[in-house]
């Protein structure tokens, strides 16, 4: 599927079809913000991008928002261009920005174990957080096989336009009475017609009407017949240059004619691609050094519940862990994992970490980390919703163990953490990080443990506490 | 086009008709009236639907004859240039032919009808193909398309063409039989 046969359709027909195209109601209102050439500008953008946001663009191409938009919205008309709107918070909008910015479609975001002071309130507030900054965000891309038959279907036009000038084709019939040279036309001659001959006869002498020709030159109205000439050769010569001058759009639209029409679908499904692809990317780079300075990889939300997945990297106190994660390759994250991921983060706040992904979703905060640690070889074997209840079970069965014993746990948790398969919850600094995959790096196994900033006091009751919310999440 | 719209007429009724069935015999007469008519501006009433309401009758001075303000649902049918229709053939000559789409009537001049189709007089007159393939006649049903209305207080004629893809022939009695 190649694009770029198409990504040069889009400019030819932007140069032939929009190059003087001022948008806006009143043209003449605005005389300083003259737009004319914008929009090939903005098409010739679109060509380089697939998704993207009204104001990345707008950013881009040092336009106004809103004079993008009015552009935007005359492309939408014009059936050029697909359009998505989104509800997003402010945060996944940060997120996004940073995902997409980069060309690469590698999305890095640094969740770096420091963490700064918004990531952490984030934190703290929850899901309300989320509920109150909900922005609407535009997306927008070209949609090329709608352009496909949007340029063929104007062409179309054009053509039978002057093609039916030059036939005449909508005229109306004219008749002319040959003795006393009274006209009628077509739209007289439900009372012209006689019984007699089933012809049309004159209401004045009763003669025989006669159908003008185009080419009667002689008879009356020469005038006319002159206007007419000059009219069909004004209709003739339009029609050869557009030929002339559309040859290059026709020729390149032949040459796309039998190609795949590259689609980039929606807004979601290319989302969820892109995610695909960035994590094998990563999952490619897994010895990148970025992993190790403890870079995350973020990928945009998927769809109304909210994912975000991060990967954090170790902070510096857990370099060495970080490292070893590094080290390891990513997996690539199954869609159902996507899905239960995003209830967790929605109940969490959505701060993910990302790692090589074992089907363990931990959205837990760190406080928990001990009982998790506990908990998680198991958990990193299941699969599916199975793993969820199973793993429920089994966690509140350790639970209750572990309440009783919570405090010496919190001490020892650091020991156990260390080397286990999957940890979670090492948001010691109240990171993003939600989701914790197969081998998170847990801060708590350099020895310095934190109490997860989502929790507001570290005592084993109130985890326990949060850790039914997450369940039911 | 057919539209359901409100109309309103003043409606005359007699006093012998004033009792029990007042509101029926209003409705009975509005029907005569009105169904079948056409008027310029909203074109043929083709039924009436519905009565929407009915105003207080006024004693006309001398007569006793009372005039009702009546609002009442129709449906009309409207013909609009560039609209197509399908339509029987009502009359075949060398200038073209008349065809009839339900009220309204339609003229195709011959400059209108494709090029490939000759006119050929005779018993009954025809436009057919010099392969013969297809013809127009009386009662032939063509799709056309409208290109130029004329519309009067009280008729609508309309010019159409058959000149232009799918239009033309969709049934050919004399093919049939
Ligand atoms: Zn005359």
């Amino acid at each position: 599927m190649s694009i770029e046969p198409f990504n040069r359709l889009v400019k030819l027909a932007a140069r032939a079809f929009y190059d003087d195209i001022t948008k806006g109601d009143n043209p003449s209102k605005n005389t300083r913000s003259d737009n004319r050439g914008i929009a090939v500008v903005v098409l010739d953008a679109l060509t380089r991008r697939q998704w993207v946001r009204e104001e990345d663009l707008a950013k881009d191409l040092k336009l106004q928002t809103k004079q993008l938009r009015r552009t935007l919205r005359f492309f939408e008309q014009e059936k050029l261009i697909a359009v998505d709107h989104r509800k997003e918070t402010a945060k996944s909008a940060k997120i996004y920005n940073s995902a997409f910015n980069d060309n690469n479609n590698y999305y890095v975001h640094s969740a770096n174990g420091n963490g700064n002071g918004s990531s952490i309130n984030n934190g703290g507030n929850g899901m309300g957080d989320d509920k109150v900054k909900m922005h609407t965000h535009s997306y927008c891309c070209l949609d090329y096989a709608q352009i496909h038959d949007v340029v063929r279907y104007r062409l179309h036009r054009m053509r039978k336009y002057l093609r039916d000038q030059l036939d005449d084709k909508n005229k109306i019939q004219e008749y002319l009475c040959s003795d006393c040279g009274k006209k009628y036309n077509a739209l007289d001659v439900s009372r012209l017609i006689s019984m007699e001959d089933m012809n049309f006869h004159c209401e004045r002498c009763n003669a025989e009407l006669v159908a003008e020709m185009d080419n009667a030159g002689e008879g009356a109205g020469e005038g006319d017949d002159n206007a007419r000439k000059r009219s069909r050769e004004k209709y003739n010569d339009m029609l050869n240059r557009m030929e002339v001058q559309l040859k290059p759009l026709v020729e390149q639209l032949n040459r796309v004619k039998d190609l795949a029409v590259p689609e980039l679908g929606s807004l979601q499904a290319w989302e969820a691609r892109a995610l695909a692809a960035a994590r094998a990317a990563n999952g490619g780079s897994g010895g990148d050094p970025r992993a190790n300075q403890g870079f995350g990889t973020r990928m945009p939300f998927v769809g109304e519940p909210k994912i975000e997945v991060a990967i954090s990297g170790v902070d510096d106190t857990g370099g060495s862990i970080a490292a070893q994660n590094g080290n390891e390759p990513i997996k690539v994250l199954p869609p159902w994992m996507i899905k239960q991921g995003m209830k967790l983060t929605k109940e969490q706040l959505g701060e993910l970490k990302e790692e090589p992904m074992d089907g363990s979703l931990d959205p837990l905060g760190s406080s928990d980390d001990k009982k998790k640690a506990v908990t998680e070889p198991e958990d990193s074997k299941h699969v599916q919703e199975e793993f969820m209840k199973a793993y429920y079970a089994a966690y509140i069965k350790r639970e209750q163990e572990t309440t009783v014993a919570a405090s010496d746990a919190h001490l020892s948790s650091t020991e156990r953490l260390v080397g286990e398969k999957s940890k979670r919850g090492d948001n010691d600094d109240g990171e993003d990080v939600e989701w914790e995959e197969e081998a998170p790096v847990d801060e708590n196994t350099s020895g310095n443990f934190k109490v997860d900033l989502n929790v507001e006091a570290g005592v084993s009751e109130e985890e326990d506490e949060d850790d039914i919310d997450w369940e039911e999440g | 086009m057919f539209f359901h719209i409100i109309l309103e007429r003043n409606m005359q009724l007699h006093p012998r008709h004033f009792g029990r069935d007042l509101r029926d015999k209003l409705v009975a007469k509005l029907m005569k009236d009105v169904e079948g008519t056409c008027s310029g501006r909203h074109g043929f009433v083709v039924a009436i639907t519905g009565i929407e309401s009915v105003g207080k009758g006024l004693i006309r001075d001398g007569t006793g004859f009372v005039t009702f303000p009546v609002k009442y649902q129709c449906v009309v049918f409207r013909p609009f240039k560039g609209e197509i229709l399908e339509a029987v053939v009502t009359m075949v000559n060398k200038m073209g032919f008349f065809a009839e789409a339900g009220p309204v009537q339609i003229f195709v001049s011959n400059h209108l009808i494709p090029d490939d189709m000759e006119f050929q007089s005779g018993d009954v007159p025809n436009y057919t193909t010099s392969d013969g393939s297809v013809k127009i006649q009386k009662e032939s049903e063509v799709r056309l398309k409208i290109i130029g209305t004329r519309i009067d207080a009280t008729e609508i004629f309309c010019i159409g063409t058959i000149k232009d893809d799918f239009l033309g022939v969709i049934s050919d009695p004399g093919a049939t039989s």
